[in-house]
């Protein structure tokens, strides 16, 4: 064995081991279970049952219409978030307050972060109440079991990922570039259209990406706003490894579910990177 | 005009980042039973029953000892993974790279319903050990994505220097490469430590009555009561997040979003 051989894999030996013992066989594992039968038969009924019943096309559509929404809200407020972080902030004590006030909640659980919406949007909650004070609405808004409700938690909890995603690539941007744009008679918004924002579009995407996949495979903020009234796929895949025990099925659930958030995503990562080309 | 409308639009939604954490450090100091916001008179009793009950106790313990030995072997795999990555070109680089990474974009709820389904055939699940190498795999990639890019081709030439000068590779690791991706691990272990101590969606499988962390704890409990008790931990947890930040921002800087000119 040569000494850069015999080094490799005194390097990466035992990590590859563990990885290929908890990481690769248990998916593996599920990805052969979805193909069985109870009686270890191959069979496809587990898939068939999924994609022939109507019930779990209407979950997909729900948790991906709320994934997308999310993501939507994100970009719209993560990206003016961003650009004021970088470059309309100019004292420096608040932009690390700022940026303070960015990062607490990503060192804090989704459970703490949706509790304090469960609190915030109740029946008699600071929402409703401020709501009502202020003349907009007579009765109190059942935000807690409307989508709504997930979308507000989901994208307070995903603004940070897409802010600190857009506030890098807007930092990365060369200033000189933009001064060219300027000394030769572009307008401001001119500037922003054609030089700016294209050359952040990379870092958008990617944050918009990362957003989209942890938005429709959340399980904790819907579970905790849905006031068990919306069904995303996440609680299927939950319900049946902690209560109905039938790995086959749930293992075809786990599989459709990384495959569509996969193909999705790929899809998104190709429409960026001809745009951004 | 429209660098009003961003500032406007900006502020609004840093209210909205720390209006949920201020609810609950808030209620928590409500002197009523149930949970009120603002709260009605300020007292710390139910700070003190948190502290004086067992399960909470034990469960913060659990989550932080669970936290520390993942964090310690995530390193421990992920820069001498790093290290191969960045060094040396072998049949399967590529491959294993995406592999360590993987985990960081495969839903937790697939994952951790995978650990439980394939520990159940080999026996391990609801231990321990169980919830410690699920939180391995989840956390090494956050060491390993902090660390790669710190190994730079300059710093390769002054590893090779020190070989040439006769340092042996591990003087050398010593030595030269781990002063400069000592910031790296640093960074990336904080992450990875803070992502096990907050995770749910994987514990949640491998969690008993005994055997619990506190995010776990909180969410089982939320979902059927919500009272000051379930605040002031929740309120624990937000602070001590908040020191870990300021202590960081002081120590490392977390000036992240100024510009680079």
């Amino acid at each position: 064995m040569s000494t850069t051989a015999r080094r490799v894999s005194l390097l990466v030996g035992l990590p590859s081991l563990f990885f290929l013992a908890f990481f690769l066989a248990p998916m593996t594992v599920v990805a052969l279970a979805s193909l069985t039968d109870a009686s270890g038969n191959l069979t496809f009924v587990n898939y068939a049952r999924i994609l022939l019943d109507q019930y779990h096309w209407d979950v997909l559509w729900v948790t991906f219409r709320i994934g997308a929404i999310t993501t939507i809200a994100c970009v719209l407020i993560g990206y003016p978030l961003a650009w004021y972080l970088v470059r309309i902030v100019d004292w420096r004590p608040w932009r690390r307050v700022c940026v303070i006030l960015l990062i607490v909640p990503l060192f804090t659980s989704n459970i703490v972060r949706s509790f304090g919406w469960m609190v915030l949007l109740g029946r008699n909650g600071l929402v409703n109440d401020s709501l009502q004070t202020l003349g907009l609405i007579e009765r109190p808004i059942r935000f807690i079991g409307i989508e709504l409700g997930i979308v507000i938690g989901l994208v307070y909890i995903l603004l940070p990922f897409i802010v600190l995603a857009v506030g890098n690539s807007v930092a990365d941007v060369d200033p000189s570039l933009e001064q060219a744009s300027a000394d030769l008679g572009a307008r401001p918004a001119t500037t922003f259209w054609t030089v700016t924002f294209p050359l952040c579009l990379p870092g958008l995407m990617a944050g918009a990406v990362m957003v989209f996949m942890l938005a429709v495979s959340a399980y904790v903020t819907p579970a905790l706003l849905s006031g068990g009234r919306i069904t995303v796929f996440s609680m299927l895949i939950f319900q049946q490894y902690s209560s109905v025990f039938d790995f086959n099925y749930g293992g075809a659930l786990s599989i459709t579910m990384l495959v569509l958030t996969l193909v999705l995503v790929a899809t998104a990562g190709r429409v960026g990177a001809t745009k951004g080309a | 005009m429209i660098t009003l409308l961003i500032r406007i639009v900006s502020l609004a939604a840093l209210l909205y980042l720390v209006l949920p954490l201020v609810v609950i450090v808030g209620s928590s100091l409500t002197n009523t039973s149930f949970l009120a916001f603002p709260p009605q008179g300020l007292t710390l009793t139910w700070f003190g029953k948190v502290i004086t009950d067992a399960s909470y106790v034990s469960s913060f313990v659990t989550s932080t000892v669970l936290a520390a030995f993942a964090t310690a072997v995530a390193i421990l795999f992920a820069v001498p993974s790093a290290l191969a990555i960045a060094r040396y070109n072998f049949p399967g680089k590529r491959a294993l790279s995406a592999i360590l990474m993987s985990p960081l974009i495969l839903p937790h709820v697939v994952l951790g319903a995978a650990l439980l389904q394939y520990g159940t055939a080999i026996g391990l699940t609801r231990n321990f050990l169980a919830l410690l190498v699920g939180h391995i795999v989840i956390i090494t990639p956050f060491v390993l994505r902090a660390v790669l890019p710190q190994l730079t081709e300059e710093q390769k030439s002054l590893e090779e220097a020190s070989a040439d000068l006769g340092g042996r590779p591990v003087t050398t690791f010593f030595l030269v490469t781990f002063p400069q991706i000592r910031s790296g691990i640093l960074s990336g272990a904080i992450f990875a430590f803070i992502s096990s101590w907050i995770n749910v969606e994987l514990s949640i499988f491998n969690t008993t009555a005994e055997l619990t962390t506190i995010p776990v704890k909180l969410f089982n409990y939320v979902q059927y009561t919500i009272d000051p008790t379930i605040a002031a931990v929740s309120a624990v947890t937000i602070l001590v997040a908040a020191l870990v930040i300021i202590i960081l921002d002081f120590t490392l800087g977390l000036d992240v979003l100024s510009e680079r000119r």
